[in-house]
């Protein structure tokens, strides 16, 4: 009860962390899906790399977050971005990765052999084919990859808070720090709420960018 | 027209080496369906996928019309080729329309003329455009999904169609369905086909000519009937089975045996006694029965020796007529049916064209069986 008081009370602070929260891991998946779409598509056209490729998204996963903000302070204190904003991004940048990149290209590499043989066979380029057929077909399980980056990400954002980059992970932080109870929870609830909701949100993206022929082929095909 | 030259293909390296086709050399001449035929493996796919550049020539030459294909760009090239696989290879995310203006798109042709011949295509294929055209391929039985692929094989119609076992995936019903009808089709579009099978049922029946080949080896390149009745080796014999009497007769047809000129025709105001007389000077057992040159019936002298009015009166109609395109398999079965040994042959006003006999059909069958005897008897002396 004193928590939703405590939120209540702050809602002008409540509202500006929780934007700046949502900016973070915006801005993050903005770069992030570009780069790791492209790097999923061009792994399966250039097989040798895809094992190099998916293995150095997964050791960058593994990296606890806050020893990636460790390691990539003196590199960005060069620039003098060692602290704030800009390391959190890149790292939520970083993490996204394996997600996005994993799930292209299983999704991509699960397009029917005999559909892409046809397509070929029937003269459309690498380019068309991806277009009206590979990305079409891939788009929901690469919807899915962002997905898991969004809500990953969310919560990773929570920790940024330790080099400075604001948002909601601030109440956890100082709530810890001034053993504020109402503070923390507030912090907790709000970044729980926020990872729900995206992960809803993005379900149902999931499903309206599911092209019509294959929900009427999952439909008939149940 | 589709030349192959001295056409070998290998896949892998050093010891893992495959030579899918050695050396094989043969001409689809223009406006003809060509069968590719043999057990699974045995190249048939490899050359239709050479033909389009899907996989590249180890050695030798394809021509099409004349133009190495070696100096065509690769798109254009396949866009001149209508594609037809097994797998039907169906867009999932695109609507039937979509699905089949592919190639026309791919050629920039406008809207409207795409969704003219789109509409085409489908009345072409049996499929009715209002219903289909913006269905999904998921909700197309199998046979109509097959129909779908190809009109799509036919979008743009290019001159030359490669098919990769396009009717394989339908259940037996449906491919006697689907074939006849895409003979039909052949008969009026008279595109150069070359026509990727392992039924030699379908390959006699759809092909103008067959291309048997053996673990990467053209070894018999030849029309149906002389593949059925002058097999080149065991292996082609063997291929072709040992039914090979029954398949003759799916392969001929009425017009190859049709008696234009029967010997014991009456008209149906003939006299009764008169037609008896008349049967029994031809040494007849029976007498087809025409007037207006239409067939009406027939007679037995049996049936005529009490009789006195005209043999109009007294005829028996015929159980049923046959077309001059029907196969003897069919004509056979027919008269095991009806228990008739003659069945009159029509044309297309109905009017009396000849009649067919059973014992026409067995000299047929075993007139196409000489040939065969004399292998046999070389076989065993050497
Ligand atoms: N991409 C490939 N890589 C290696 N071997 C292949 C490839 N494609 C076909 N082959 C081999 O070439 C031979 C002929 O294959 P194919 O033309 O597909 O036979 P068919 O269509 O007559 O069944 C087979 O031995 C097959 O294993
Ligand atoms: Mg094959």
């Amino acid at each position: 009860m004193s928590t939703l008081r405590f939120i209540v009370d702050n809602f002008q602070e409540v509202m500006y962390l929780t934007w700046e929260h949502i900016w973070i891991v915006g801005i993050a998946l903005l770069i992030a899906t570009p780069i790791g779409v492209v790097l999923g598509i061009v792994i399966t056209k250039h097989e040798q790399f895809a094992s190099r490729v998916l293995n150095g998204a997964n050791i960058l996963m593994t990296i606890p977050s806050l020893a990636l903000f460790g390691l990539m302070l003196p590199i960005l204190a060069i620039i003098n971005m060692g602290l704030g904003k800009v390391p959190a991004v890149i790292a939520l940048v970083l993490y996204s990765q394996l997600p996005i990149i994993r799930n292209t290209y299983t999704a991509i590499k699960n397009v029917p052999p005999a559909l892409v043989d046809a397509g070929r066979g029937m003269g459309m380029s690498k380019w068309k084919l991806l277009r009206e057929l590979e990305i079409p077909l891939a788009i929901p399980v690469i919807i899915a990859g962002l997905r898991t980056a969004a809500v990953m990400n969310i919560g990773v954002a929570a920790i940024a808070t330790y080099i400075g980059a604001g948002g909601l992970g601030v109440y956890i932080q100082q709530g810890i720090a001034r053993v504020y109870p109402e503070m923390i929870l507030s912090g907790a609830i709000l970044v729980s709420l926020l990872a729900i909701i995206v992960d809803g949100g993005m379900a149902l993206l999931e499903r309206m960018v599911t092209p019509e022929g294959i929900k009427v082929q999952r439909k008939l095909s149940r | 027209m589709i030349t192959y030259a001295s056409v070998t293909k290998t896949f892998g390296k050093g010891i893992n080496t495959v030579t899918a086709l050695d050396n094989v050399s043969f001409t689809i001449p223009k406006g003809e369906v060509v069968v590719f035929l043999g057990p699974s493996g045995c190249g048939k796919t490899t050359t239709l996928r050479l033909t389009n550049k899907l996989e590249t020539l180890t050695r030798g030459t394809i021509t099409i019309e004349d133009q190495n294909i070696m100096d065509l760009d690769v798109v254009q090239l396949r866009q001149r080729l209508g594609y037809v696989i097994q797998a039907i290879g169906l867009f999932p995310n695109k609507t039937i329309a979509e699905n089949i203006a592919v190639v026309p798109k791919l050629l920039r042709w406008d809207k409207e003329r795409i969704s003219k011949r789109v509409d085409e295509l489908l009345q072409m294929t049996n499929l009715d455009p209002e219903l289909y055209r913006d269905r999904y391929p998921a909700e197309l039985s199998g046979g109509q999904q097959q129909r779908v692929g190809v009109a799509r094989g036919l979008a743009a119609d290019p001159k030359i169609l490669l098919m990769d076992e396009p009717f394989g995936a339908i259940d037996p019903i449906n491919r006697e369905e689907i074939q006849d009808e895409f003979l039909k089709l052949q008969a009026k579009l008279k595109k150069t086909v070359a026509f990727v099978s392992h039924d030699i049922h379908e390959a006699i029946k759809m092909g103008d000519r067959i291309a048997i080949f053996e673990e990467g080896c053209l070894v018999q390149y030849d029309t149906p009937e002389m593949i059925l009745t002058q097999p080149k080796n065991k292996f082609v014999s063997d291929f072709v089975g040992a039914d090979r009497a029954l398949k003759v007769l799916g392969l001929m047809r009425v017009s190859d045996i049709i008696n234009r000129k029967p010997k014991n025709i009456i008209q149906g105001a003939t006299r009764s006694q008169e037609a008896l007389n008349f049967l029994k000077t031809k040494e007849s057992r029976y007498g087809i029965v025409l007037e207006k040159n239409k067939s009406i019936g027939f007679v037995t002298q049996k049936s005529l020796k009490y009789e006195e009015g005209p043999v109009r009166d007294v005829v028996e109609p015929n159980p049923l007529l046959l077309r001059e395109k029907t196969p003897l398999r069919d004509v056979l079965s027919s008269m095991l049916m009806y228990d008739t040994a003659t069945i009159c042959v029509v044309d297309g006003d109905k009017n009396f064209a000849g009649t067919v006999t059973y014992n026409d059909i067995q000299k047929a069958v075993k007139a196409s069986y000489a040939d065969e005897t004399e292998n046999v008897k070389i076989e065993v002396i050497s």
